[in-house]
């Protein structure tokens, strides 16, 4: 149980980051759709040294049946981290952290899911965070649209995400771990990139008001780049070695 | 290449299909002015209407569709099956005793009980209560043998084929009769074991495989093979 | 997991009518196993893990090694405990919430199964007896489930202990302090492999699948470790089984169980 390293470098003099990157450059990101045999939809998500599997079923039968609304389907997200996943074993049971984000990552997904055609029913969304490494939720939202899109639930857009900060004094896009730690501000941003709405946002930190305007603008770029992976991700599944029939 | 068929094209959720002034059906979504793509699938723009063919999804009780359910439970004068949706079906009583009747619960569950599997037409499908369902018509009632299973409903066309030539070639290959709902379920009986396993590793193929375009010689090279 | 339906009695006959004939649903034989699959190092920030796939049953094991205390009747070992978590997205009837019997047997199955074959050489985790020891934390989350968990969790477990690098703690002043850059292997004595089997009638099935599982008279699962031994066994299921089918299954937890070990060393060889 050493003490936190205060004297990472997060920004050197060539404007080159602790993990090698420029300030607008995301880490790697792979995803890979229906990944699941059980799950109506399924996704696998490897941002930097984040790994997210995503399952959804639904429409389906509501359980407990007080939750169910008579007027449209309902979206329920649970965001959760494996024991394994964290540098200190985590626990298994859901901590507020875990149930903040689940609300959060619904909130993300809620304004782009169209479930009025399925009264009485839920959509479940399952995250499961295998390994963390700065920057889960908004890789899990990213996995969680794709699963969506994955089990055919209606959407008007996809939902993209990517966090910015603020670290050594520059605006930087797609905040680490360390960064996360030792850095100025987080800010995750979901957004949904057709409709130009932004669905989550959160922050964490100190930022000036133009820096505010600035920073969701870098972690909008973010986005864009995430939003065409997870394209690919369903044209590699759906649409190649295609019969156009 | 028809007309319309050079206009098909693969779209995402939240994809630009048109501006043009037409009537939307399945999947698509009018945003201001532009109509949008709420599935993965391919688009299809006719000349009065517009619709997305989705590659995805679970099955949606359409009216006038035939599918296979399995009874789950009798009340009143209904029975519910689960037709492989979110929503089951619901089978009057009325529908299978006649107008006016007022079958006894024995009455009902000895014509049809839990477990039993049927093959019906959705009659009714309003989003607002469970889909009516009906087996009065011909060809159409409990089934009594054979080996259930499970594919995506988006699938069913490809293992029909073109007029039926995929479930023929399957059926002619191992004898076996194959019964297949739009809903993805799917009844096969063969009284020769083999036969039948081929038969669901056939349908297995197409679930799996069915976007390959060399899935048909696949499968009846498969067929055509000594083991399973 | 709770909420699989009844039996399915329809389905049960007909899979009995396949047996009959020495045949099974998905064209196994009856003491075939389904295809076994290992992946090691899936997760890299942690101490070990592993991805067994068998057949289309999926559970990623993680392992993490921390300092702990000691159990108060044992201070001269190191801590080891196994835990299990069937996810949600796992099946549509897996459910979220506190972890009901079936896991807790589960995670507690595949414990024993590695506690009792000694795989650990828990001695070598003590740094100074009766207060300071490693802990090793083999958590399992199922993804996917097509029956037979037990086997498939422990194949998970036991390839991630193998290829788990264990930290290096010193004394110093009465506290343990980590010593950086000097992990060394896990301190294995033997492989267990667990192999579960299925009775539905007269027939024993090796590994059913969900279908098989669900119409199962009884199961049980036997561990047996590298010199052929048996070491852990479970019995599940509402009916039981004869003197003669236990036999049976126990040969057949050895000869397959011989198989599935080779399965093991080649997914995680070189990293010890």
């Amino acid at each position: 149980m050493g003490g936190r390293d205060t004297d990472v470098v997060l920004l050197d003099e060539n404007g080159i980051r602790s993990d090698g990157r420029k300030v607008n450059e995301t880490r790697k990101v792979t995803i890979k759709a229906g990944v699941l045999k059980n799950a109506d939809g399924s996704a696998y998500i490897e941002f930097g040294g984040n790994k997210i599997l995503a399952g959804v079923f639904g429409p389906r039968d509501v359980h407990p049946k007080h939750l169910s609304n008579a007027d449209t389907g309902i979206l329920r997200v649970r965001y959760h981290m494996e024991p394994f996943s964290v540098g200190e074993r985590k626990k298994p049971a859901p901590s507020r952290r875990e149930i903040e984000i689940s609300k959060v990552i619904k909130e993300a997904l809620e304004p782009a899911v169209m479930l009025e055609g399925f009264p009485r029913t839920v959509v479940d969304v399952f995250l499961e965070v295998l390994q963390a490494d700065g920057g889960t939720r908004c890789a899990a939202l990213d996995a969680a649209s794709v699963a969506l899109a994955d089990a055919g639930i209606p959407m008007k857009d996809m939902v993209c995400a990517c966090a910015s900060g603020k670290a050594g004094d520059a605006l930087i896009l797609d905040v680490n771990n360390e960064e996360d730690q030792a850095g100025q501000a987080d800010m995750p941003i979901g957004y949904m990139p057709n409709l130009g709405k932004i669905t989550l946002l959160q922050l964490d930190g100190v930022l000036t008001p133009d820096e505010f305007k600035e920073c969701i603008e870098l972690g909008l770029e973010g986005c864009k780049q995430v939003y065409e992976i997870q394209k690919n991700a369903l044209r590699e599944k759906y649409f190649s070695s295609g019969d156009n029939n | 290449m028809k007309k319309f068929e050079s206009k098909k094209r693969y779209v995402l959720p939240g994809d630009f299909i048109t501006t043009a002034p037409l009537r939307l059906q399945d999947n698509v979504v009018l945003e201001g002015k532009r109509i949008i793509s709420t599935t993965i699938g391919l688009s299809d723009i006719s000349d009065d209407s517009v619709r997305v063919l989705s590659l995805t999804g679970i099955y949606l009780p359409k009216t006038d569709d035939l599918v296979i359910g399995t009874i789950k439970s009798v009340s009143g004068n209904s029975w519910f099956a689960d037709i492989n949706s979110c929503y089951q079906g619901m089978l009057l009583g009325q529908d299978v005793f006649g107008r006016g009747s007022y079958p006894t619960m024995d009455e009902m569950k000895a014509r049809l009980n839990r477990g039993d599997i049927i093959y019906a037409r959705i009659a009714n499908s309003d989003r607002q209560r469970e889909p009516l369902i009906s087996i009065a018509d011909k060809d159409l009632g409990k089934i009594d043998s054979g080996e259930l299973i499970k594919i995506s409903p988006t699938k069913i066309p490809r293992l029909i084929g073109k007029r039926g030539s995929m479930i023929q070639t399957i059926e002619g290959s191992t004898n076996a009769t194959i019964t297949v709902g739009q809903n993805g379920m799917i009844v096969v009986s063969c009284d020769e074991t083999n036969g039948l396993l081929k038969a669901l590793l056939a349908i297995r193929m197409v679930d799996e495989q069915a976007h390959l375009v060399d899935l048909t010689d696949k499968v009846k090279k498969m067929l055509e093979s000594n083991g399973v | 997991m709770t909420g699989i339906s009844v039996i399915d009695k329809l389905k049960r006959s007909k899979i009995l009518d396949l047996l009959q004939e020495g045949k099974r649903i998905d064209g196994r034989l009856l003491d075939e196993p389904r295809p076994l699959v290992i992946d090691t190092g899936v997760i890299p920030h942690a101490n070990g893990s592993a991805r067994a796939r068998l057949g289309d049953t999926e559970i990623v094991a993680g392992v993490k090694v921390q300092l702990d205390r000691p159990f108060p009747d044992m201070g001269d070992k190191g801590i080891f405990m196994c835990t299990a978590e069937i996810l949600p997205l796992a099946h549509p009837s897996a459910e979220t919430g506190p972890p009901q019997p079936d896991v807790i047997e589960l995670a507690r199955v595949v414990d024993r199964g590695i506690r009792e074959s000694g795989m650990i050489d828990l001695s070598q985790f003590v740094l100074e007896k009766d207060k300071s020891v490693i802990g090793l934390f083999a958590d399992s989350v199922v993804t996917d489930h097509d029956g037979n968990l037990f086997d498939t969790c422990s194949y998970a477990a036991v390839s991630a202990i193998i290829t788990s690098k264990i930290p290096k703690w010193e004394m110093k002043d009465d506290a343990p302090v980590l010593v950086e850059g000097q992990e060394s292997d896990t301190p294995i004595t033997t492989i267990p492999v667990s192999v579960t089997m299925g009775r539905i009638g007269e027939f024993i099935i090796v590994d059913p699948n969900l279908d098989e599982w669900e119409c199962l008279d009884a199961r049980i699962t036997i561990t047996t470790t590298s010199d052929g031994n048996i070491v852990a066994v479970q019995k599940g299921g509402s009916d039981g089984f004869s003197l003669e089918q236990l036999v049976n299954c126990s040969e057949l937890s050895i000869t397959i169980g011989k198989k599935i070990r080779e399965i093991i060393k080649q997914a995680t060889a070189g990293s010890q």
